[in-house]
């Protein structure tokens, strides 16, 4: 079509453009600006049979520089008014904290035009595939975000869910993200789902018996992600400060907050 | 192409305990993302008490353990006693700076029990010879963020060799679970001043 | 009609005469702002007991050239609000004509007159306008390229202190310094502010003292920076903004001490 519309005008009727609307975009711009920075952090999320943890530190950089050692990633999703009351839904974002409060203010929205809407509050299962949705519709400029969302579900279990910056999705046990994620992920694997442990005495070879994974208690569960992220300390500059710390039951969110290393 | 070091993969982890080190290493040889040998140790004896591991780029590593392999019989023949760990250490670090500007793509592991103070000893080199002695653990390879993990994470000083060994291997197992460069099982070595034990661990093969 | 849907309700040349496509030529690429041109140097600023003190010298600097030598980085938004710009002087020049029309149209929905009506916004409030200004600028690709301290009092007249950069940015600490003060005088104000319960320690006093004290050292080691420099003190009293103040007590003594740079060695 576009090669004989230039010729189509030429008897009679002459027309007012002499080729087809230009649809090919204008020359591609050079920026030497770069939209991102990478402010570090490490976060963590242990679920149970009743309860989620999550966890994540509190030491926002740039490069070698401290911005400040007090720079909350852990965020309540929906409940009423800005303090965010009676929520039951705790996002965590590390990485680029200017696309993670933006994130985390547009799905903050988000749960709270449901409760407006529909007269409940949202459940974690919709809130997770919601801010899938919110991630990939920036598939091709992304937020630059590690997203952890825990909750309970329907059924009152922990619930736990984490993503990829694009929106990739999955609902686990256990997940840490961010700077440190790769010191933490594997003692998670070993000390929450008792990974490479067999049952002492049960045999060799085949007929060594795994020890089962089963939810841990409470008390347990704090005290491995304290020292999930001292050890992370000592090893990533990124990580210290401070540790934030929320757990979610039936009866609401407790919100803890214990001191790391600041070197 | 990426890093030489992260070319063939593999990972190694020494421990300190009670009276005892412990030195581990994975199985894996691999190009890139293809695993071609399950069979690819990466530690070689020195002598009795005197283990080094090597991780980095495959080539480099059978060069520098035959290279210290020769040194090291040049030494017992000249001096007629075996080398301690802490000379042994000296003689990575010096032969390694010798290629400062061409190194070899290495990050050994020492481990061994000094036999006249009966001393532990681990330590751990960049590729050009820059020692870390360290007084707990060392850990070298594709999978040393996972290792750091797992060894600040489940290490204690003074360990007994069976709980070392317990130590030492989980945190070699869950840190190569990790890695997709290294894994297909491990060596673990516990060496005490008069006995060794070498374990062969099966682990994930995938 | 034709069979050409393209050209179907197009004005027909036989009947209106050809277009001129001079009228309308290609549109240009747009030109971003790629890099800051005239630039301000650091921003500091510290909370105390009561308030907040912030500074910022008074250079405009060309590249390495001080070009502009009154230029005043300082703005005061409202009686509990006062702003430290960092970077570009043209991008804050309009973030200023932002902030005088956003602050014209806030006095016209409160009445000052009324003691019950809040009087508009506070530091907080104008903090988060900025960021949400900084960050839609910069996911244009377009941005302005500030670093900026926020300093005054809260909704609750709290001391409030947070900083906004080209990205969006957002942070918050007892003490706050942009650019080079990041590097030279974050480390002297953290001695004084290590967290946020110290700030009920420091009075009005010890802050501009340690404030001057920042401005000194900047001067010293920051070759982009002046003597001259303007000083704010925000409590509820109101704003305390002093444009035009000279550093004192400037000792050169350490000057013959530095060796090891230029022609001379050791």
């Amino acid at each position: 079509m576009a090669s004989i519309l230039p010729g189509a005008p030429q008897e009679g009727i002459g027309y007012s453009f002499s080729q087809a609307a230009p649809n090919a975009a204008s020359e591609p711009r050079q920026h030497s600006f770069y939209p991102y920075s990478d402010n570090g952090g490490t976060s963590l999320g242990i679920s149970g049979t009743d309860f989620t943890i999550m966890a994540a530190d509190t030491r926002n950089v740039s490069g070698y520089s401290i911005n400040t050692r007090y720079s909350p990633r852990l965020y309540l999703i929906g409940g009423e008014g800005p303090e965010n009351k009676g929520a039951r839904i705790v996002l965590s974002v590390v990485g680029f904290t200017a696309d993670g409060s933006a994130l985390k203010e547009r799905l903050d929205n988000i749960v709270k035009m449901y409760k407006y809407h529909h007269g409940k509050p949202m459940s974690v299962s919709a809130c997770a595939q919601r801010l899938s949705h919110l991630l990939y519709s920036k598939r091709f400029f992304p937020f630059y975000v590690s997203a952890i969302l825990g909750g309970l579900d329907e059924e009152g279990k922990g619930a736990l869910y984490s993503y990829d910056y694009v929106g990739s999705y999955e609902r686990e046990q256990c997940r840490s993200a961010g700077a440190a994620s790769s010191l933490i992920m594997p003692f998670l694997d070993n000390q929450v789902n008792f990974k490479n442990q067999y049952q002492p005495g049960s045999g060799t070879g085949h007929n060594l018996q795994a020890v089962v994974a089963e939810p841990l208690p409470r008390e347990r569960v704090t005290q491995l992600v304290r020292d999930a992220f001292t050890s992370a300390v000592e090893r990533h500059i990124e990580v210290g400060d401070g540790l934030q710390m929320m757990i979610i039951t039936k009866d609401g969110v407790q919100e803890k907050y214990v001191e790391l290393k600041k070197d | 192409m990426g890093s030489p070091f992260s070319m063939n993969g593999g990972a190694c982890v020494a421990m300190v305990g009670k009276d005892c080190v412990g030195i581990a290493c994975d199985l894996r040889l691999g190009m890139q993302a293809l695993t071609v040998s399950n069979n690819f140790p990466k530690i070689f004896g020195i002598n009795d008490s005197v283990y080094l591991g090597l991780t980095g780029l495959a080539t480099d590593v059978a060069t520098v353990s035959d290279l210290f392999r020769f040194k090291v019989n040049m030494y017992r023949l000249r001096e007629e006693r075996n080398i301690s760990p802490d000379t042994f250490a000296n003689l990575v670090s010096t032969s390694l700076y010798e290629r400062r500007f061409g190194p070899y793509f290495v990050s050994p592991v020492v481990a061994g029990i000094n036999q006249t103070s009966g001393k532990p000893f681990i330590c751990g080199f960049d590729s050009i010879g820059c020692i870390d002695f360290a007084k707990d653990f060392i850990v070298s390879g594709t999978a040393s963020d996972q290792l750091f993990g797992m060894c600040e994470g489940l290490y204690e000083p003074d360990l007994g060799p069976d709980e070392l060994f317990e130590t030492l291997s989980q945190a070699l197992l869950s840190a190569v679970d990790r890695d997709a460069l290294s894994g297909w099982g491990a060596h673990v070595y516990i060496i005490e001043k008069d006995k060794v034990t070498k374990r062969l661990l099966k682990g994930r093969q995938d | 009609m034709n069979h050409f849907p393209e050209t179907w309700g197009r004005p027909r040349d036989d009947v209106y005469g050809p277009y001129n496509h001079g009228y309308l030529q290609a549109p240009a690429p747009n030109q971003h702002t790629q890099s800051p041109i005239v630039t301000g140097t650091s921003v500091v600023a510290i909370k105390f007991k009561d308030g907040v003190v912030i500074a910022t010298d008074n250079l405009a600097s060309y590249g390495s050239l001080a070009r502009f030598t009154d230029v005043k980085r300082l703005r005061k938004f409202n009686e509990r609000t006062v702003i430290g710009f960092g970077g570009d002087i043209s991008d804050m020049q309009h973030l200023d004509r932002l902030l005088n029309s956003l602050s014209i149209k806030e006095n016209y929905q409160h009445d000052a007159t009324d003691e019950e009506d809040t009087d508009g916004f506070s530091a907080d409030n104008v903090h988060t306008y900025l960021s949400k200004v900084m960050y839609a600028r910069r996911t244009k690709f377009d941005p302005l390229w500030n670093h900026m301290l926020v300093a005054g009092l809260d909704s609750d007249d709290e001391p409030f202190l947070a900083s906004v950069d080209l990205l969006g940015t957002t942070f918050s600490s007892p003490s706050l310094a942009t650019g080079y003060g990041a590097h030279l005088a974050q480390p002297i104000m953290r001695k004084v502010v290590p967290d946020e319960d110290a700030v009920d320690q420091v009075t009005e006093e010890q802050a501009v003292k340690v404030i001057k004290e920042c401005m000194k050292v900047l001067f010293y080691r920051d070759a982009r920076s002046l003597d001259n420099y303007s000083i704010a003190v925000i409590k509820k009293e109101g704003v305390n903004l002093k444009l035009d103040e000279k550093l004192e007590n400037q000792s050169w003594q350490f000057a013959e001490r530095i060796r090891g740079y230029g022609t001379q060695v050791n």
